[in-house]
């Protein structure tokens, strides 16, 4: 177990370091930097120089190994410094909204486990007949949905019927929990509808998967109740690939939502990110993608951890 | 839409010139498939749609209209217009030539060039395999949306370079699914045969291993196909993709259709649904491809 262990844990390393790479390249290859658009407004006024001193002010001036020896030296020591745009700290900068798209992703996630598990187990029952396929076309067309526009429609329904809009001021869970779930229930649904497609599929494959098992022939034969034939011998196995597809959905949702949170007029790290491209704040970016991408990597380096741990068969492999 | 009886569907998507077999297929798969089918329907209505938008559409899709502002639906536009007078439905029918030029265009190139690239990672092995591998992880770790948006503020945002943008990130998800198929091909002794026959790489590659993750490369296509269109649409939306006066779904959803959703619901209601049947039949038509390809989701 530790080497399998110490395997998994060497072999993301590689991964997290081609990440900052990549992105570190990425970003530098977009027309135009920082400097260059803050003074853009009175374009021909300002000198060469001035853009020269500024840029050797953020070290732009640098080689381009330089900055990224430096960067990745901040890194190691989480240090992303400061943003070129508004010379905040990165921390500064991405603490509020990372904690707004951290809840918006575990509440999005919450929907879409809450969805798919019972659906995905129905419809594993029922094979073939029209409530499997009720359940395939509910959740395929949650897949096609885009989820901005399930939000548009979201909102105008509530202003229709309800006569009633969501508040559209960001509050802090701990300031006014009320305030901050009427805002943030709406994305949630709309996003999890989406997210739990795929996780209802999960579960319907796992499901079909292990009924067909020896062991539950056995419980079977024993004359064990349906109930807890499903609850205690099926779900439980059939949940580790689910549970891992979960997971993953959950790591890109902290960063995936770029256009949801443009719809719900979130102010998350989708958006921020969005200004961040827009400012060519290399930094901001930088820090931004390493942290989406990170938490990828790190969620699914659990996840194997998980899986080696609940399925002794995998270590030995 | 999708209520026609699944035989019609057969006589649509049916291949003129195909033989026999492929009639039988058609069939087989309608009846035993009868959601993958209604999908292939409306996919196949889209593609008309998309081709005849000339003939279809009554209004020219780019021209204003300042008499007829945020006009509800009525005889004259069945749909209504938008903020500049523009006829919401001829922008939807000539939309569907952006959706599907980007969507084909862009899950086409992916998924193959992901295929080449599995194909070749599984077949040479060893260190290749490897740092192929490698590489892809770290694509893989940027969500779709994120790497889109960063090459297309790279590349700037004509049709061609959208599709571009869309397509990168799919190859190494393409890449990753193709490279497992491939591995047990590789140990088929057909693929030994050709090598003894002294054939190069290329050829074992494209001629003999190629053909033989059909299924796999099928359903990662049909997969990427909404994908790609939902991306174009989201991007579209965001203002990072196709650009005004251009007739695309997600751009219809953006700016006065949000400012105005409560006066004129008409703006935003309709490309979304437009965007949502379409994916939603290459959705359907994919997932029943799925099943159909892939034995191990068989019925007992």
């Amino acid at each position: 177990m530790h080497k399998y262990l110490l395997k998994r844990f060497l072999l993301m390393l590689p991964t997290l370091f081609g990440v900052a790479l990549v992105t570190f390249l990425l970003i530098r290859v977009i027309p135009g930097d920082v400097v260059e658009l803050r003074y853009s407004g009175d374009r021909g006024a300002v000198s060469q120089e001035l853009l020269d001193r500024e840029r050797a002010r953020i070290g732009l001036d640098q080689p381009v190994w330089k900055q990224f020896v430096t960067w990745m030296g901040g890194v190691l020591r989480f240090d992303f410094g400061t943003s070129m745009w508004t010379g905040a700290p990165i921390w500064e900068e991405i603490k509020l909204r990372f904690a707004l798209s951290f809840q918006l992703a575990i509440m999005a996630t919450a929907v879409a486990v809450l969805l798919a598990i019972p659906l995905g187990v129905l419809a594993a029952l029922k094979q073939d007949t029209w409530v499997d396929y009720s359940v395939r076309v509910f959740s395929i067309a949650g897949l096609s949905m885009p989820s901005f526009w399930l939000g548009i429609v979201l909102i105008l329904l509530l202003l229709v019927v309800f006569k009633w809009l969501p508040p559209m001021v960001y509050t802090p869970f701990w300031t006014s929990p009320t305030q901050n779930l009427a805002q943030l229930i709406w994305p949630a649904l709309a996003v999890g509808y989406r997210y739990s497609a795929i996780a209802t599929r999960m579960t319907r494959s796992a499901m079909l998967e292990v009924l067909r098992e020896d062991y539950i022939r056995t419980a079977r034969a024993k004359g064990l109740m349906q109930k807890l034939i499903l609850s205690r011998h099926a779900l439980k196995n059939a949940m580790l690939p689910v549970l891992t597809v979960v997971a993953l959905e959950f790591a890109f949702l902290i960063g995936g939502l770029v256009v949801t949170e443009q719809v719900f007029n979130l102010n998350g790290i989708g958006l921020l990110f969005v200004q961040a491209v827009a400012q060519r704040d290399y930094t901001l970016l930088q820090a931004l993608i390493m942290l989406v991408a990170g938490a990828f990597i790190v969620v699914n380096f659990m996840m194997d951890i998980a899986y080696a741990w609940l399925d002794p068969r995998i270590r030995y492999r | 839409m999708a209520l026609n009886p699944p035989l019609d569907q057969a006589v649509e998507i049916e291949v003129p010139a195909a033989g026999g077999g492929w009639t039988q297929a058609v069939r087989e798969f309608c009846r035993a498939r009868p959601l993958g089918a209604i999908g292939a329907g409306i996919i196949v209505v889209m593609l008309v749609v998309a081709v005849a938008a000339p003939l279809l559409a009554p209004y020219d899709p780019v021209v204003n209209d300042f008499a007829s502002m945020l006009a509800a639906p009525s005889a004259a536009h069945w749909l209504g217009t938008d903020a500049f007078g523009r006829d919401v439905l001829s922008r939807l029918i000539y939309g569907s030539r952006t959706a599907l030029l980007v969507g084909f265009g862009a899950s086409v190139l992916g998924a193959t060039l992901g295929a080449v690239l599995g194909v070749a990672s599984a077949y040479f092995g060893g260190r290749v395999d490897l740092y192929l591998q490698r590489v892809m992880d770290v694509f893989l770790s940027f969500p779709l949306i994120i790497l889109a948006l960063a090459l297309v503020a790279i590349l700037g945002n004509s049709i061609p370079n959208l599709i571009l943008a869309i397509m990168i990130p799919m190859i190494p998800r393409s890449a990753l699914v193709i490279r497992s198929s491939a591995l047990a091909i590789r140990e088929m002794p057909y693929v030994d045969a050709a090598r003894a026959a002294g054939f190069g790489h290329g050829r074992i590659i494209l001629r003999h291993m190629l053909p033989n993750v059909m299924a796999s490369y099928l359903i990662m296509l049909t997969a990427f196909l909404g994908q790609a269109i939902l991306l174009e649409s989201s991007l579209s939306f965001l203002g990072l993709g196709v650009q005004e006066p251009i007739a695309a779904w997600g751009l219809m959803l953006r700016g006065a259709a949000v400012e105005f959703a409560e006066a004129a619901p008409w703006m935003a209601v309709f490309p979304g649904l437009a965007i949502s049947l379409s994916v939603f039949a290459f959705n359907l038509f994919g997932d029943s491809l799925r099943d159909a390809l892939d034995p191990r989701l068989k019925t007992q």
